[in-house]
């Protein structure tokens, strides 16, 4: 395969996009309003949806142009509707405080992940030189900073919002590690998301019924 | 061929459609039950195939059966009978009791068909990234059994499950993504760069470091689902919270599917990085996952989660025989994934009969089990001695097995920790479903759990069946059994 290097014009147009999703995550770990993590999360993958058509572009690939479309429709469109209706509005969800560290700690461990990402995922464990650019590092980094968005924020939703930015960051080293991932694989993996996002939103607006504030913070019945 | 593999699969749907169509607890437990049966028998129909002709590809590698899947299959399968079983007693029991609403009965058989049907489905495929796709869909479909009975704590059993394990899956896949990258220098296209065989025929030439960067995010993805510690905590939680038969199809059934998935990059992994660095990783996960099951097995409390924690401690067996190697760690870790899906079935299907009559998940207020519900009783206290592993039950020759192959791996202080292990788990596991089965105290009486006797038979089938199954493979390994087990290693390494 062609390799994508850094200094052509589609691997800093990679670049960027991986720096603007990487600061997108930053903001969903730094925001504290829950409209905010759905708008931030939209934004991030709508630039996603750019990444793979720069990838589909440079390697004039039509399984990647109707991946960045189905990115775009679905995770930078679909998603944030649906969560915008079926829970910020009808839940009635504003802000979220539920949070077991301190705001700028959070900030704080989250940096450090972002230097341990680059420290890492040298170019000496990537081998065959496919990806100069820095998106290898920058995807596992989006990976790590929305796990801690997962493991910070007590609020289901918070949770939810963190998994699926952890989504982003793999389909985001996806493109570029391995441009030529069998479509009918990365439809599935769609597929999965989707359905996904639905059964969650399903036990989010449950708990959220049943207790009055579903944050998993108070999810401590079941013990031992 | 093509069309059997992919209709073996498939056959559970059937319980989906029926309830899809309106079909009430009775009819839709006859339909699961008389397809589940049919797809068993379908697949020792592959299993005898295989082991005669050989593996078999179709589709690009998206349908592949060799000796390792066509075993799996049969485990599943027998699984998803007995299991099916359990369903249609216990949920007509319930809904004869007005505990579960119609709506919540058809939406039971629904996923418990998908869920059954898409486990099958990730062991036809020999494509890792389906694989990937089918077990996390797998995933999403025993969330809904688990959150079924909709209590906050079923849900917040769910949540937990869900998010964990997606999780958990989501890391399977990056590990998939760099198994795939290490296949660069191969010059396959991209689909049989996923395609296991091929894959496992180059495995020498797959590129080192992003190969073992995929098997670990593939032991710790997949790991989740199986329940290795520490990705073990959303285990206790669903099996306790889930209706009893989708306990069983859980515990037995998916951890298999998800060990399975391991199995398949172990065995890319051996080949390329050598074993010894693979099986330190297994033994490494696999003692952590003993030692988490079988201290929490001390404590009393919820027998459901008591069970649960035994399937943490006999995934870690399993995993601590892959990692002793060998032929003879292999062969103890594909019985042992045999005996325990069938022990642990009969434990959680009788649990069920359980909670159904004492409408408690608390050990200490269940006495006297043997003579208030015989059967119950009985297949309790039979199966816990089995799955803990005492003659003349199946699980002592796969633990025997074990401990033999850690012995001839050359750490002869492994098996014996092991052993020591073993035996914790012992005392705290019998002492309490002993207690339950034979003590006395003050409980009150419990109710019948079946409403009528049709209930009660079919309840009573997979209990005597899978005991029957466990006895046998205890005295007598069937010569068929042997070579299918045989042919399965050979096709992993």
């Amino acid at each position: 395969m062609q390799s994508l290097t850094a200094t052509s014009l589609a691997g800093v147009l990679l670049d960027l996009c991986g720096v603007l999703i990487l600061l997108g995550a930053f903001a969903c770990l730094g925001s504290k309003l829950f409209n905010r993590y759905i708008a931030y999360y939209g934004m991030q993958s709508v630039v996603l949806s750019v990444a793979a058509a720069v990838v589909a572009y440079r390697f004039d690939s039509t399984p990647l142009w109707i991946l960045a479309g189905l990115t775009l429709a679905v995770k930078g469109i679909g998603i944030p509707t649906a969560a915008r209706r079926l829970l910020i509005k009808r839940l009635d969800l504003k802000r979220d405080v539920a949070m077991s560290t301190g705001l700028s700690t959070a900030l704080i461990i989250g940096g450090a992940l972002t230097a341990f990402a680059y420290l890492v995922i040298r170019p000496q464990l990537l081998p065959q030189g496919l990806v100069a650019s820095a998106v290898v590092p920058l995807s596992t980094a989006v990976i790590l900073l929305g796990a801690l968005e997962m493991v910070v924020r007590r609020h289901t939703v918070a949770q939810l919002i963190g998994w699926l930015i952890v989504e982003n960051g793999v389909f985001l080293g996806a493109i570029t590690l391995v441009a030529t991932f069998p479509f009918i694989v990365e439809a599935g993996i769609f597929l999965d998301l989707v359905a996904a996002v639905m059964i969650m939103v399903v036990f989010v607006s449950g708990l959220t019924r049943q207790l009055a504030e579903a944050s998993a913070g108070e999810l401590r019945t079941l013990r031992g | 061929m093509t069309a059997y593999i992919v209709g073996l699969a498939a056959l559970p749907l059937a319980g989906t459609l029926a309830a899809l169509l309106g079909a009430r607890a009775r009819g839709a437990g006859y339909t699961a039950i008389g397809a589940s049966i049919v797809s068993f028998a379908l697949s020792i129909g592959l299993l005898v195939r295989i082991v005669e002709h050989g593996p078999f590809l179709a589709l690009n590698g998206f349908v592949y059966i060799d000796g390792l899947s066509a075993f799996f299959l049969m485990t599943i399968t027998l699984v998803v009978a007995l299991a099916s079983f359990g369903s249609a007693a216990y949920l007509r029991s319930e809904e004869a009791r007005g505990e579960l609403s119609g709506f919540q009965v058809r939406l039971y058989f629904t996923f418990f068909g998908l869920f059954a049907a898409l486990m099958l489905g990730s062991l036809c495929t020999g494509n890792l990234g389906l694989l990937f796709v089918l077990i996390e869909a797998s995933t999403l479909a025993s969330a809904a059994l688990v959150g079924l009975e909709g209590k906050p704590t079923s849900l917040e059993a769910a949540w937990k499950y869900v998010i964990i394990s997606s999780l958990g899956v989501t890391i399977a896949l990056v590990g998939t993504l760099f198994l795939f990258y290490s296949a660069s220098a191969l010059h396959l296209t991209g689909n049989l760069r996923l395609t296991w065989p091929y894959l496992f025929h180059h495995a020498a030439a797959l590129s080192a470091p992003s190969l073992r960067l995929a098997f670990l995010f593939a032991v710790i993805g997949y790991g989740t689902k199986v329940g290795l510690a520490p990705m073990h905590t959303w285990l206790p939680d669903a099996h306790s919270e889930a209706p009893s038969p989708a306990s069983a199809l859980l515990s037995a059934a998916l951890l298999n599917t998800g060990m399975y998935a391991i199995i398949r990059f172990v065995a890319l992994a051996s080949v390329g990085l050598g074993d010894t660095y693979v099986h330190n990783v297994l033994l490494g996960f696999g003692f952590a996952s003993i030692t988490v099951g079988v201290l929490f097995m001390v404590r009393r409390g919820n027998f459901k989660r008591l069970f649960a924690y035994s399937s943490v401690e006999h995934m870690g067996i399993i995993a601590v025989a892959l990692g002793f190697g060998g032929t003879l760690g292999l062969y103890g870790a594909l019985l042992q994934t045999l005996t325990h899906a069938v022990g642990k079935s009969v434990l959680f299907l009788s649990s069920g009969d359980v909670v159904l009559g004492y409408r408690t998940r608390d050990a200490g207020r269940v006495r006297g089990l043997l003579t208030a519900l015989p059967l119950t009783g009985g297949a309790l206290l039979l199966g816990s001695f089995a799955v803990l592993g005492s003659p003349p039950f199946g699980v002592f020759l796969s633990e025997l097995t074990i401990v033999r192959a850690g012995f001839a791996a050359g750490t002869p202080w492994l098996p014996v920790f092991l052993l020591l292990l073993l035996l914790v788990a012992f005392i705290g596991f019998a002492r309490t479903t002993t207690g339950m089965v034979f003590g006395v105290g003050d409980v009150t009486d419990p109710r019948a759990p079946y409403p009528n006797r049709a209930a009660r038979l079919i309840a009573a089938v997979p209990l005597v069946a899978g005991l029957g199954v466990l006895l046998m493979l205890g005295l007598w390994i069937p010569t068929g059994l042997d070579t299918a087990i045989l042919h399965a290693i050979r096709a992993v390494t």
